[in-house]
Formats: structure tokens, C-alpha cells, sequence
């Protein structure tokens, strides 16, 4: 398994051994993975086999769950995230992340993109060009250049998707999570939303969740497998799609199930 | 018809000894009946509120005018107007708001973005229940014993507004985590994920998202401090005063004492009727006035947030 | 990030003793007023003070009783609660139930201005409109009666039992309704077999709640009962003058002499009260406990 990602010198994110309990329940087992920098990579799996549960942990947003209790390590770029001088908030100024629903805050676009610099203690004088920056990268900017001061639910489904990557990005994260994003968008936002995260793969890290097997398939360069909480078959994805070594992987990629 | 006599096997005789289709109209007849009954409830509650406040507008506005609002009580109350009342019932309002409400918005944010389920949480949960339900004489009571007694602050707008902040501060609190219950638990995760720390998550997102909730449930306690009478009964109000409060320790005249006082002890209850009417009139406008104010402030920001 | 993590905790050390500072107040609610009444048994003895059948404070041969104002306080209360219960309960009914949603709307705001308006204006109201009224239509020599006060009393208790059995009401999942329905039960069948059962619990709770503030209301009572201590016959009291522990206690503290027996008197009827009202909220409190387990 870990075959695929030899080539690579130091992985982005190295998972060893992540188990990860809900309560008495078991959601994660046992699950590691390396995944490398500047690349995408899909998470797949029927409902409710953990992609959620195992992305949340990257930037330990499962902290906020009562009794979630997880074993194993995490390190980005060395460092075990789970360890005991990380602070949790320097943490997910590294690692953004970006939701399934769209969901921005009830300020205008602007104040949206602002916040997280604002908050971070970016200087006042900088803000604009931070905006405009993050606002371009989302690639958003030649539409809503004019109506920064509007509120962002004024924004269509999939503007305010790319405005949520735009909020995440002002943040200057080095890796990005990314838990379902289209899945709530219809075809045209959605096919955008895959251009925008191909174009981010050179400055930064990406880890994504779908359901849908074309966009893994168009957009990743590696991809995992999971069921009922174990990682079942990870790597390259023309490898996972073409050949892949395990039946379930196959069956689940054909549409035999999940 | 089957379907219809299983459910009634459970009880109602009559219908199920008739059966049929006279059954089915014995059940269309009762509810006709039931309903219209209900609705006649409803309708007695619309007309207790409608009689009560049509009698005191209909009797109080022609006692109003702009002297009655900024002159003072003359010959012993029979003549002249309320106006330290007036002064009084805005004093005590911003005394007693500028405790609780500080107070109680801190107590919720704890309750409901800190607090977990623990032992301490279920007391203090249990402590505002309480509170909620105690009698306003108590805190009266209670008001006398502490802040005038044992503290020494005298029968005065300081001990007066210390008490009322005290009876609305369970209000205050259930108002506020009311208010933010119902901010999405996105806009806190989406927050925190921007490596942004708990306090400014609430501080930024939480609380301003949640302030027309809150501003809402303060409007509504402020017409409950105008209107209580028994806290500030043995803590401060006074019969008749010439003129205004001048500190924190003076004695002051407030509307619903002022009314309560010229209704039931009054140097001569029926010459001053029209002084009553005008001053429950008063107090009812300032009560519906915040009641209004709260819509508005609701409505106002629901459009907003739709835009 | 030190500085950071050091100025969080402190601020949630803050918030907590901010929201401790209830149960401080709470217990100090407790203290106070049993520390003042329990000065009155040095002269009147705890048994005298609870089966006393007297309230003679201020004559010679002084007498302590509470069981004039407690039955006081438990026939306008009962009286209240005699006829807010099914006015209540029905208007909640029709409101969550069978009104169309826009006539809803119409009527929410009448029981929300019902909630707001100050007990000095309901007493107002009764002692100018209704005591009269009683005094006319029964012949009596004066209308300030436990009957005129049970009246303004169920008025005023309408919102608190009509909002929460709404509540209780309105949460009833739709599913138990629609399959009451779909097996032919009329609406009204549905209402008073499966979703009113359903509800019981959550209405027991807005009973509970509308009894607790019914037996605190002070100055509505003050105005309008007559105010005279004596232990009410049944059901002929209603038509007589009685006086609740309220307004024993609104009445008397101005005049009485700080320290003296008779203001410990009061602190103890004000305690008594106080126990009241705690024990129906807690029963309150454990009934909506329950229901909210159900709804689950
Ligand atoms: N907060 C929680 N408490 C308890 N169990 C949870 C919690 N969140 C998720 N689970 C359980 O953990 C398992 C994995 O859930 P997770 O959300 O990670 O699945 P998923 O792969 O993301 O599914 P989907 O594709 O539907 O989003 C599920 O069985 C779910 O019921
Ligand atoms: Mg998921």
C-alpha cells in the first residue's frame, strides 16, 4: 500500500495507526496514510464509513465532539498534531478547511474574507490587498468586485461555496480539507469549484471527500478507499480507478454498492 | 368505515355502537362541536385582552396631555402630573438593565457554549428555574434584608434597581441562550476552522449573530421592570416626592406605585380617577411600546438576514 | 499562544463565576429570609405560626396564624386555576391545531400583550371594573371577593399556561398525527386521542408553571380581594374578602418596625412562600424533565 507514495520524500500529512472511537463506537480503525505535498487527495466510501470522522481529524475539529476519543498519531511536516505543545488554534490556521453546505457568515463578502485575517491581527492597510488576493485565487473576484460591501448571502450556492474557499485561503493555510464540496451545488458550480481546486494544487495541499467518482477521478492524484471505518486501498488514482487491488474497492468503484 | 371503528375501539361507545355511515357523521357533528368551542376559547382569551385594554385607553387618553408628562403631582396628587413618576420608572430601568444584562449575557454564553454536563451545571441550571419563580415580593423581601439592611444602601434607587436586576436576571439569561441556540453550529465551526480561538468565535460570530434574539428578550424586560410594583415596595419607592432623585441613595416615585398608591390610599380616590386612568394608560403604552419595539427589532433583522 | 491560551481560560474562569453567582444568589434568597423569620419563633412557636387561625398582628393579644393567609392564597388560587386551565388548554389547542396559520399569527400577539401587562394595571382594571360588578350581580356589601380575585388572577396566569401547552402541543411529532389520520380518526379524534395525551405532560408543566405564578401575584390581589385575614369557608368564601400571603406581606412591611416580631412574621410567611413556590417549580421542572424524554 504505501508502495504508491514511496517516491515521495516527506509527506504533507503522515497517519499511523488513527483509531478513533465515538463514545463505545468505533468509527475509525486503524487507519494510515501519507499523503504527499501539492497533491489532491480523494476520499471515498459509502455513507457513513468515516471520510468525515477521518478528515475532521486532521485539523482536529473533532475536539468539539464529547467523548471522542482517538489513539494513533497525525504529523504535518513532522510534527504530531496530537501532541502535547500544539496548540490547537495555530494548528487550523495551517490546516482550513471547507464545508459541505456553503455556509458564510451573515456579513457582507467582504467582512467574510476579512475576518479570519482581521482576527489574526493582519494589518488594516494590508486588508484590502488580502481580500483581493484570496477573492481571485477562489476565483470569484471578476464577479462580486463590485458588491464587496453586500451581504454574502446574497450570493448564489455556488458563489458563496467559492466564497467560503476565498475566507479559508485569506488564512494562507498550507493544507486544505475539503468535506464534500459540491455536493449541495448544481453541475456548472460544481465543475467550476474542480477547475478552482486543480489551480490551488500548486501552492497547497488538498484533501477532499466526494461521493462522486468522476470528480475523484478527474481531479485527484491520489485516492483512499474506505469502509466501515478502515482504509481499505490507497493510491494513485488512475491506479485505484483502473486496476485496483481490492474486490471491494472494485465493487464500490463500479457502482455494485454503497 | 372499518378503519374508522378501529380507532375508536379504544373508547367512545357511542361511536362505536353506531357504526357506519351515521357513525362517521356522529364524529363529523361532535367535532363540529369541539372545534367550534375551541375557537370560542380562543376567542374569550382575544376579548379579555381587548376589554382591558380598550377600557383603559377609552377612559386614560383624555387625561393625557403634555402636562400631565412633565409637570409634577400638585395639592397632596389630586391635580398636576407624573412626570417624577415617569423619571423614576426610567431610572430604575437603566439601573437595573445596566446589572442584568451584562450579567445575564455572560451567564448564558457560559450555560451555552461552555458548560458541559456536569454537576455544576445542573445546579446553576436549577438555581435560574428558581429564581425564575420566586415571587417578586420575595425579592422584594429578600431586596429589604440585603441591599437596604445589611448593606446599608437605605431605602433608595440603588437598593430599588439592585433587586428588579436580580428579578429579571433569569429572564435575561433564558432570552440570551434562546437566542443562541438558534445560531447555526456552522458559523462556529467554520470559525474555529479558520484557526480562529473559542472566545473570538463568540466574540465575532456567535454574538452578533445572536443579537436580536437577545436584544429582543432585553426589550421584554424592560417592560417588566416598568411594571413591577412589589420589589420595590419596601426597597425605595416613595408615596410622593417634590422633586426628582439626585443620587444613587435617594428615594425616588415610580408609575405602577404611583398608580397602585391613588387607586387604594389616595388623599381622594374618585376625584383623581382621571389621573389613574392617565397613569395606567402610561404604563400600558410603555409595556406595548417595548412589546412593539421587539417585533419590529425581530422583523427587522429576519429581512435582513433573508436578503 | 500562551498569552492567548492563558486569556481564554480566564475568560471562561469569568463566564462560569458570572453564571455560579445564580446559585449564590439563590442560596442567599434562602438565607436572608429564613435568617429574619426564623427570629420569630423566639416568641411565637413554630407550630402556633403554622396552625394558627389567627392573623392579629397588631392588637394586644397578638396572634401569628398563617392559616388564614395560606387558605387565602390556596382559594384564589384554586379558583384561578378552575377556570385558566380549560380556557387555556382549549386556546392552545385551537391555536396550534385548528387555527389556519395566518389566524395563529393574529392571536399569538393578544397572549404576548396578556403576558406583558403590568399586575398593577390588571388590579386596576379589576378594582375599577370588576369588583363592582361582583358587588351588583351577587348583592354583596362589597366586591372585593376571593371570586373577583381568582378572575384577575386566571386572566393574568392565561399566557404562562397557554404558551407552554402550545409548545408541548406543537412538538407532538407530525408522524403520530398523520397516522392517527390515515387511519380514518376525524381531526378532532386525532386532537383529544393522540396528540392531547401525547402533549400531557408538557401542559402539566405550563399547569404547574401558571399555579407558581399565580400564588407569587401581589398587587392584582392586594386591589381587589379585600384584604381581610380570616380563614375562608367553601365554596361560600369565594364570595367573601380574603387575604393571601402576598398581600399580608405587600401590605404590612411598610408600617411594621424593623427587627420587631411582626416583621419577622412576615419574613416567615415570605419563606413559607418562597418553599411553596420552589417545590411547584421543581414539580414543574422534573414533569417537563420527563416529557422531553418522550419527545426523544
Ligand atoms: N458526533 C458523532 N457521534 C457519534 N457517532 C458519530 C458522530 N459523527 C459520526 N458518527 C458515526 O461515525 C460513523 C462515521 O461517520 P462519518 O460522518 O465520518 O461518515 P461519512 O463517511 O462522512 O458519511 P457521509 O458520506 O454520509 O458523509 C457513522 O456511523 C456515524 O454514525
Ligand atoms: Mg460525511
Amino acid at each position: 500500500m504505501t508502495e504508491a507514495v514511496q517516491n515521495v520524500s516527506q509527506p504533507q500529512i503522515q497517519v499511523e495507526n488513527l483509531n478513533l472511537w465515538y463514545g463505545e463506537k468505533q468509527a475509525l480503525k486503524n487507519v494510515s496514510m501519507q499523503i504527499p505535498k501539492n497533491s489532491i487527495t480523494a476520499l471515498i466510501g459509502p455513507s457513513g464509513c468515516g471520510k468525515s470522522t477521518f478528515i475532521r481529524c486532521l485539523n482536529r475539529m473533532n475536539d468539539l465532539i464529547k467523548d471522542c476519543r482517538i489513539e494513533g498519531r497525525v504529523l504535518t511536516e513532522g510534527k504530531d498534531i496530537y501532541g502535547p505543545n500544539i496548540d490547537v488554534v495555530d494548528l487550523r490556521k495551517k490546516v482550513g478547511m471547507v464545508f459541505q453546505k456553503p455556509n458564510p457568515f451573515p456579513m457582507s463578502i467582504y467582512d467574510n474574507v476579512a475576518y479570519g485575517p482581521r482576527i489574526h491581527g493582519a494589518n488594516r492597510k494590508d486588508l484590502d490587498g488580502i481580500v483581493e488576493q484570496a477573492l481571485r485565487s477562489a476565483a470569484i473576484w471578476n464577479e462580486i468586485s463590485d458588491r464587496l460591501k453586500s451581504p454574502a448571502l446574497s450570493l448564489s450556492g455556488g458563489q458563496q461555496q467559492r466564497l467560503c474557499i476565498a475566507r479559508t485561503l485569506a488564512v494562507k493555510p498550507k493544507i486544505i480539507l475539503f468535506d464534500e464540496p459540491t455536493s449541495a451545488l448544481d453541475p456548472i458550480s460544481t465543475s467550476r469549484i474542480e477547475d478552482l481546486i486543480i489551480n490551488l494544487k500548486k501552492d497547497y495541499t488538498i484533501v477532499i471527500v466526494t461521493h462522486n467518482m468522476q470528480q475523484a477521478a478527474r481531479i485527484s492524484d491520489y485516492t483512499g478507499f474506505f469502509l466501515m471505518g478502515e482504509l481499505i486501498e490507497f493510491g494513485q488514482t488512475r491506479q485505484i480507478f483502473q486496476n485496483p487491488r481490492e474486490k471491494s474497492t472494485e465493487d464500490y468503484i463500479t457502482g455494485r454498492f454503497g | 368505515m372499518e378503519l374508522d371503528a378501529k380507532v375508536s375501539e379504544s373508547g367512545d361507545k357511542a361511536i362505536r355502537v353506531k357504526g357506519g355511515l351515521s357513525m362517521r357523521f356522529n364524529a363529523k357533528i361532535s367535532e363540529k362541536i369541539a372545534f367550534a368551542l375551541l375557537g370560542l376559547s380562543a376567542l374569550t382569551v382575544v376579548g379579555f385582552v381587548l376589554v382591558i385594554l380598550g377600557y383603559i385607553i377609552y377612559n386614560g387618553y383624555s387625561a393625557i396631555n403634555i402636562g400631565f408628562l412633565t409637570e409634577m403631582p400638585r395639592l397632596m396628587m389630586t391635580e398636576g402630573g407624573i412626570y417624577p413618576a415617569i423619571v423614576g420608572t426610567i431610572y430604575l430601568i437603566i439601573g437595573s438593565m445596566s446589572i442584568a444584562l451584562p450579567m445575564g449575557i455572560m451567564a448564558a454564553v457560559y450555560l451555552n457554549e461552555y458548560a458541559g454536563e456536569t454537576r455544576t451545571t445542573w445546579l446553576i441550571e436549577m438555581a435560574i428555574n428558581n429564581l425564575a419563580g420566586t415571587p417578586s415580593v420575595v425579592f422584594g423581601l429578600f431586596g429589604l434584608a440585603l441591599f437596604v439592611k445589611y448593606f446599608g444602601f437605605g431605602s433608595s434607587l440603588l437598593s430599588s434597581s439592585l433587586t428588579l436586576a436580580l428579578l429579571i436576571l433569569p429572564v435575561i439569561i433564558r432570552s440570551t441562550e434562546e437566542a443562541l441556540i438558534t445560531v447555526p453550529k456552522e458559523y462556529r465551526e467554520s470559525s474555529l476552522a479558520l484557526g480562529v480561538s473559542k472566545w473570538q468565535t463568540i466574540r465575532h460570530v456567535v454574538l452578533p449573530a445572536a443579537i436580536p434574539g437577545i436584544i429582543t428578550g432585553s426589550v421584554l424586560s424592560i417592560g417588566r421592570v416598568a411594571g413591577e410594583t412589589a420589589p420595590i415596595l419596601f426597597t425605595g419607592v416613595a408615596y410622593f416626592l417634590p422633586r426628582l432623585p439626585d443620587s444613587i441613595y435617594s428615594q425616588f416615585m415610580a408609575l405602577p406605585y404611583h398608580l397602585f398608591v391613588l387607586a387604594t390610599a389616595g388623599t381622594n380616590i374618585e376625584k383623581t380617577r382621571p389621573i389613574q386612568y392617565g397613569t395606567a394608560l402610561v404604563l400600558l403604552l410603555i409595556v406595548l411600546g417595548l412589546n412593539l419595539v421587539a417585533v419590529l427589532i425581530r422583523r427587522h433583522y429576519r429581512n435582513k438576514l433573508k436578503i | 499562544m500562551l498569552s492567548r491560551n492563558y486569556r481564554e481560560k480566564t475568560i471562561e474562569w469569568a463566564l462560569f463565576l458570572v453564571s455560579a453567582l445564580t446559585v449564590v444568589i439563590l442560596l442567599l434568597i434562602c438565607l436572608f429570609l429564613f435568617r429574619d423569620g426564623l427570629l420569630l419563633f423566639k416568641d411565637t412557636s413554630l407550630m402556633d405560626f403554622l396552625t394558627g387561625k389567627f392573623w392579629y398582628p397588631t392588637s394586644i393579644n397578638r396572634q401569628f396564624g398563617l392559616l388564614p393567609l395560606f387558605f387565602g392564597s390556596l382559594i384564589v388560587t384554586a379558583g384561578a386555576i378552575l377556570f385558566a386551565v380549560p380556557l387555556g388548554i382549549a386556546s392552545a389547542i385551537y391555536i396550534s391545531e385548528i387555527a389556519d396559520p395566518k389566524v395563529a399569527d393574529f392571536l399569538k400577539p393578544f397572549i404576548e400583550i396578556l403576558a406583558g401587562v403590568p399586575s398593577v394595571v390588571f388590579g386596576f382594571f379589576g378594582l375599577v371594573v370588576l369588583v363592582p360588578i361582583i358587588q351588583h350581580s351577587f348583592n354583596l356589601p362589597t366586591g372585593q371577593t376571593a371570586l373577583t380575585g381568582s378572575i384577575m388572577l386566571g386572566i393574568m396566569a392565561l399566557p404562562t399556561i397557554i404558551t407552554i401547552s402550545e409548545d408541548a402541543i406543537s412538538s407532538v411529532p407530525s408522524t403520530l398525527e398523520q397516522g392517527s389520520l390515515a387511519l380514518g380518526a376525524t381531526k378532532w379524534q386525532t386532537i383529544y386521542r393522540v396528540v392531547v395525551p401525547a402533549a400531557l405532560s408538557g401542559i402539566s408543566a405550563g399547569v404547574m408553571l401558571g399555579i407558581g405564578r399565580a400564588i407569587g401575584e401581589t398587587m392584582t390581589l392586594m386591589m381587589v380581594t379585600g384584604n381581610t385575614a380570616v380563614i375562608p369557608s367553601f365554596p361560600g368564601g369565594f364570595l367573601a374578602p380574603v387575604r393571601t400571603m402576598t398581600a399580608t406581606i405587600a401590605l404590612e412591611m411598610g408600617e411594621v418596625p424593623q427587627g420587631s416580631t411582626h416583621f419577622h412574621a412576615l419574613f416567615a410567611v415570605g419563606s413559607v412562600l418562597f418553599i411553596i413556590t420552589l417545590l411547584v417549580n421543581l414539580i414543574a421542572d422534573s414533569i417537563k424533565k420527563r416529557y422531553k424524554f418522550k419527545v426523544d
